[in-house]
């Protein structure tokens, strides 16, 4: 007679102790809606930097399905950290594959979890998926409950997040449980040196010397 | 024959080893680390590299090697409603 697989041992991910990116290279989304603007003026690092090049990919991948109304969903990959008892979490990439979506739902189609395991392949680093993104063209930034169920059931650890965008209204904003409660999350965009420092303003040309 | 291998958590970075017979399905191991994890079984699949294990594959038709890693991946919905 065939036995149930048998766990022998289970271990946890050590979270490794580690500086925040530095805040001239951080800032707030600038499809921040407004009233989570007041969150940013206080104190405290954020739960979530998202790095600039995976903010580039998930707000284009919301942007592309715009005209149609659908929604669109992936992961966040990156690693978490925790610096003077602060958690938080640094997301690298993103990733996605062909969706099931309408206006009101999103899930990945069944047939594309190859293209989303190919893409997983390609990460270059030891991810965790600390957290989902998903579109809500044209309604908003919030969890609805199916979202909640989902942040319960999957993504129920302290520093995972619910990235949710809007790119109707040009909106974006983080979410996270809290003793089982939805709340809202600071997160920051970031970049490195090599990447667009003028993230969020207005760059005028030189003019040329004759 | 027993085969073990490694199960990692993509949601947590955490993992478990696990010994399974030949006989064993992939709808069990789902079900086994789901239990482990207190996650929902329904909602989960299992990667092997870029190849998704289907829920009635049977360990000997995988073809595992020892102390392989497989990762447990989240299927989630989003909606707004």
């Amino acid at each position: 007679m065939r036995r149930p697989p048998v766990i022998l041992e289970g271990k946890d991910m050590e979270i490794e102790e580690m500086q925040p990116p530095a805040p001239e290279r951080t800032l707030p989304h600038k499809w921040l809606p407004n009233d989570a603007k007041p969150l940013y003026s206080e104190p405290g690092g954020a739960g979530m930097y998202l790095f600039k090049s995976a903010e580039e990919k998930v707000r284009n991948h919301a942007l592309s399905r715009v005209e149609e109304g659908l929604e669109v969903m992936g992961f966040l990959l990156g690693e978490v950290f925790t610096h003077d008892g602060h958690e938080y979490t640094v997301v690298r990439d993103v990733a996605t594959t062909g969706l099931e979506s309408t206006s009101v739902s999103v899930r990945f189609d069944p047939d594309g979890f190859e293209a989303l395991f190919a893409s997983l392949e390609c990460a270059r680093f030891r991810y965790v998926l600390v957290g989902w993104y998903h579109s809500h063209p044209g309604h908003g930034c919030f969890l609805s409950s199916t979202d909640i169920a989902t942040q319960k059931g999957m993504f129920a650890r302290p520093y995972h997040t619910a990235l949710v965008v809007d790119p109707v209204r040009r909106e974006m904003d983080a979410f996270c449980l809290v003793d089982g409660e939805v709340r809202r999350r600071k997160f920051l965009v970031y970049w490195d040196e090599y990447q667009n420092p003028y993230y969020g303003e207005s760059v005028r040309s030189r003019k040329m010397r004759a | 024959m027993v085969v073990r291998v490694r199960v990692r958590n993509a949601e947590t970075g955490a993992t478990v080893d696990m010994e399974l017979e030949l006989e064993n399905t992939v709808e069990e191991i789902i079900e086994g680390v789901s239990a482990y994890w207190e996650k929902d079984p329904g909602a989960y699949v299992i990667r092997r590299g870029r190849r998704l294990l289907r829920g009635q594959q049977k360990v000997q038709e995988l073809d595992v090697q020892p102390n392989e890693e497989l990762e447990l991946i989240p299927d989630p919905e989003g909606g707004n409603r």
